[in-house]
This record gives structure tokens, C-alpha cells and sequence, in this order.
């Protein structure tokens, strides 16, 4: 057992000494405040968001989250999907009228991504930002 | 003096570990008062580093059998007798390993099964000290220390490829910073820089698949993967669909169940073959992007834009009459 100890011992050392550490550097970025500037979601800022993953769909329609962090754009079928994630986006696309279908729970449009990667987009909504928005409601031809 | 062949005598890794906190800290108090470029978002932050302490973890329990296979080759197979001692036998191995890194690193991002284990590296929107931290889990079961065999084989002893693996990983962390712009000319063009690696780790369509260097940039110069960074295109960090959420497990597993996802739909062998050793993005019908194509969409856009570019008007003097 004393020649499992020697090996075993100094690596629980070393990962019990990296995990204090790993905490303090999250603590130390957490108080440095130096994430990315993001500003709150507005009609062209999501197109030009989105057209950095999608340059070749051009949106009719866009949609925005009830807290700005999030977004819908129709373009043709599709619905492309952007949220904030952090000081960053994530963006997905999926078909237009399964966006429209999708269900809402606790004010949050829940859009599933069918993507291993980003499962699960929720959008904020409320009354006076309904999902969907209006004239939008029938799925496209 | 004589060196232990099997075991090395140290863990470049291990003993670099103090480094890396001290310059990560460095990099965020640097960054706070506005003395270097840095940005760090502190889930982000907490992400990479988990998938840091993770991998050595992982690596201590199931990194013993790529190690044990490496020593069973040295003793029964090697073909030279290289000394531990010899100064040409480290510049040897240093230039050997070098493109071995090169060459694993490239498959890592061509071919989708090795990038599901190689993929947790790109995953962060930040490009800081500690995202080179962000470390696989998945690396030792993928199989990629199978690229080093060969060396051991030809009688490189496996403490010396250790050492040397180990400087590279050491070598390849301070270059994860936004702080450092440019190198002088001569740096850059032998060495793996800051700027040749902020590349690599840009989703741009003009940046993707290039820069795969370790330590020398010149592997890709010779192989033609070599991008310069373009002060008019910044890079745009993380994959080219980005993840949706901090989960370490997913940045971990995400890609394995992608490729678990499509070979259950999978109908011939030529789709299995195809979502597995493809390149990442690849598809039967061709309805997703690779690297490849997203290229290739982003040159015609570029070519378009070019060719409806309004030229100069011709300046016509103004006769009074």
C-alpha cells in the first residue's frame, strides 16, 4: 500500500492544489469585470449578427426577446435563431414553422435546436413582445 | 550521467502549473487596468479551467495504457539505440516531434472523429491564457497517441518524447493571448506566434483549417496551411456553430454525440465511414458546411463583391458655356 500512497497522495495534492487555484482565477476574473461590452439586442444588431453566420439569408422579419437577449428572423423558411450566451451569441437555424409551433412555459419561448451542441434556445416573451408576432402567426406556404 | 529511458525525471507540465496561474492572473490584472489587451468572461473562464483540471484527471486514470504501450515498443521493437545524453538526439527529437504535432494536430481538425476529441480546445468566444487550458478529455481514447509511436519505434525512449511533448504543450500555452500583437519579422516567420495562433483559432471562413503549428510555423509553410492574420479581418474565436451553454460535459461530449446522433441515421457504410472520418461537417447529401465549403462560399462572396464594385467615375471637366 506504501507504493500506492507515493503515487496516489502527491496526485490528490496536485488536484486539490489546482482546483483552489482553478477558483481563485475564476474569482479573480469575476471581479476584473472584463467581458466584452454587449449592448442590448436591437432589430439590426441581430441582423448583422446574423448575417455573419448566415451571409447568404436575408431576413424579412425580426423578431426580439422581451429582455433583449435573444432574437427570430424569418428568412424564407427558416427561422435563425440568435441568444446571448455571456458576453457572446450563439446562433442555430430550423424551420420556420417549427419555431412558430414552439411551445412557451414560464415566459420563455422553449426552441429545441435539435443539436447536440445548443440543445435548447429560450427567448424571453411577454405581452406587449407576444410570440408570435403578429401577421407571422400562419406558417409560410 | 545517464537518464532514465522509461520514466521521465520530471513533468514539464506539472512543474509549469504555477506558471500558468501566475500569468493567467497576470493576464486579468493587466487586463483590469487597462494595460493589455485581455478579455475574460469568468463563466467562460471557470469552463476552460474545469476542462483543464479535468483532462489531467482523466489523464492520470486511463493515460497509463497509451504510456504502457509506448514502453512495450521502446523495449521489444526500437529499431536505434538513441542516448538520453546526446545533444543531437534532442534537436533531432525536437524537430521530429515537432511535425508529428503538426501532422496530429492537422488530423484533429480534418477528420470529424478526431475533432470530437480535439474540439473542447476551440469551443471558447475568448482567446485568453486560460482558454489554452481548455484541454480533451477524450484525446487518450481517440487514439491520437498512436501518431507517436513511430518515434519510439525508430528508438526515440519514451521519457525523452515525454520531456519533449511536454515543452511543446508549455510552449503552446503563452501563445493564447490577445496581449501580444506582433513578434519581430524573424520570430514569426520560424515560430508559432500569438498572431499565427489567433488564426487557427478564428471561425472566419478565411482563417478556418490553418495554422496547425506546435512550436515551428514552418510545417505549415511547407504543407501550405500556413494563414497570416489580417489586421482589416479580426478573428471571431470559437467553432463555427458555436456551443449554447457553459456545461463542461458538453463541451466535452458534444461532438461524440453529433457523430453517435448521425450514425444512428446512418444507411449505408458509406455514411458511417463518412460521418467518421469525414471532415467535420461532412453529410450524404451535402446540406451541411465543411471547411471546404464555407471557404469556398466566403472567395465567390468575395469575388461578387469585387466584380460590382463601383469604379472611380471619370472626371469630366465643366466647360462653362
Amino acid at each position: 500500500m506504501k507504493g500506492v500512497d507515493t503515487v496516489i497522495n502527491p496526485l490528490l495534492l496536485q488536484f486539490g492544489g489546482s482546483a483552489v487555484a482553478v477558483a481563485l482565477m475564476v474569482g479573480i476574473a469575476a471581479w476584473a469585470r472584463i467581458s466584452r461590452p454587449v449592448a442590448p439586442l436591437d432589430p439590426t444588431t441581430a441582423r448583422t449578427l446574423l448575417a455573419i453566420d448566415y451571409p447568404d439569408l436575408v431576413p424579412d422579419v425580426v423578431w426580439i426577446s422581451a429582455d433583449t437577449r435573444g432574437a427570430i428572423a424569418r428568412a424564407g423558411k427558416d427561422a435563425l435563431v440568435l441568444y446571448r450566451l455571456g458576453d457572446s451569441w450563439v446562433t442555430r437555424h430550423m424551420p420556420w414553422d417549427k419555431a412558430l409551433k414552439a411551445p412557451i412555459r414560464s415566459g420563455h419561448i422553449r426552441l429545441k435546436l435539435a443539436d447536440p451542441s445548443a440543445p435548447m434556445a429560450r427567448l424571453a416573451v411577454s405581452g406587449i413582445n407576444p410570440w408570435p408576432p403578429e401577421g407571422l402567426k400562419e406558417p409560410q406556404g | 550521467m545517464t537518464l532514465d529511458p522509461i520514466h521521465p525525471a520530471f513533468s514539464v507540465v506539472t512543474l509549469a502549473i504555477p506558471l500558468f496561474v501566475v500569468t493567467i492572473i497576470l493576464e486579468i490584472v493587466l487586463g483590469r487596468f487597462g494595460k493589455a489587451k485581455a478579455t475574460y468572461e469568468f463563466r467562460d473562464t471557470a469552463t476552460s479551467l474545469m476542462m483543464g483540471l479535468g483532462s489531467n484527471i482523466v489523464g492520470a486514470l486511463i493515460g497509463g495504457f497509451a504510456a504502457a504501450t509506448a514502453i512495450y515498443v521502446y523495449i521489444h521493437y526500437h529499431l536505434l539505440e538513441i542516448p538520453m545524453t546526446a545533444w543531437w538526439a534532442w534537436v533531432a527529437v525536437f524537430f521530429l516531434e515537432d511535425m508529428t504535432y503538426y501532422w496530429f494536430h492537422r488530423f484533429s481538425h480534418e477528420r470529424r472523429f478526431w475533432w470530437a476529441a480535439h474540439v473542447n480546445h476551440h469551443s471558447s468566444q475568448h482567446y485568453n491564457l486560460a482558454t489554452a487550458l481548455r484541454q480533451t478529455w477524450t484525446g487518450e481514447v481517440a487514439g491520437t497517441w498512436l501518431l507517436w509511436l513511430p518515434l519510439t519505434l525508430i528508438g526515440f525512449p519514451p521519457a525523452m518524447l515525454a520531456i519533449q511533448k511536454g515543452i511543446s504543450l508549455v510552449y503552446q500555452y503563452w501563445i493564447h493571448t490577445e496581449a501580444i500583437r506582433k513578434l519581430p519579422r524573424w520570430f514569426e516567420a520560424f515560430f508559432n506566434t500569438p498572431s499565427h495562433h489567433r488564426v487557427h483559432h478564428a471561425r472566419n471562413p478565411r482563417y478556418l483549417d490553418a495554422n496547425y503549428a506546435g512550436i515551428l510555423i514552418i510545417w505549415d509553410r511547407m504543407f501550405g496551411t500556413f494563414v497570416a492574420e489580417n489586421e482589416a479581418e479580426p478573428p471571431r474565436y470559437g467553432i463555427v456553430k458555436n456551443l449554447g451553454d457553459f456545461n463542461v460535459l458538453r463541451v466535452a461530449f458534444h461532438e461524440w454525440m453529433g457523430i453517435a446522433k448521425d450514425l444512428a441515421g446512418s444507411r449505408s457504410i458509406r455514411e458511417v465511414f463518412g460521418y467518421l472520418f469525414g471532415p467535420p461537417g461532412w453529410s450524404p447529401d451535402g446540406s451541411r458546411d465543411t471547411s471546404h465549403t464555407l471557404k469556398a462560399k466566403w472567395l465567390a462572396r468575395e469575388a461578387a463583391q469585387t466584380a460590382v464594385k463601383p469604379t472611380e467615375p471619370e472626371t469630366v471637366p465643366l466647360v462653362a458655356e
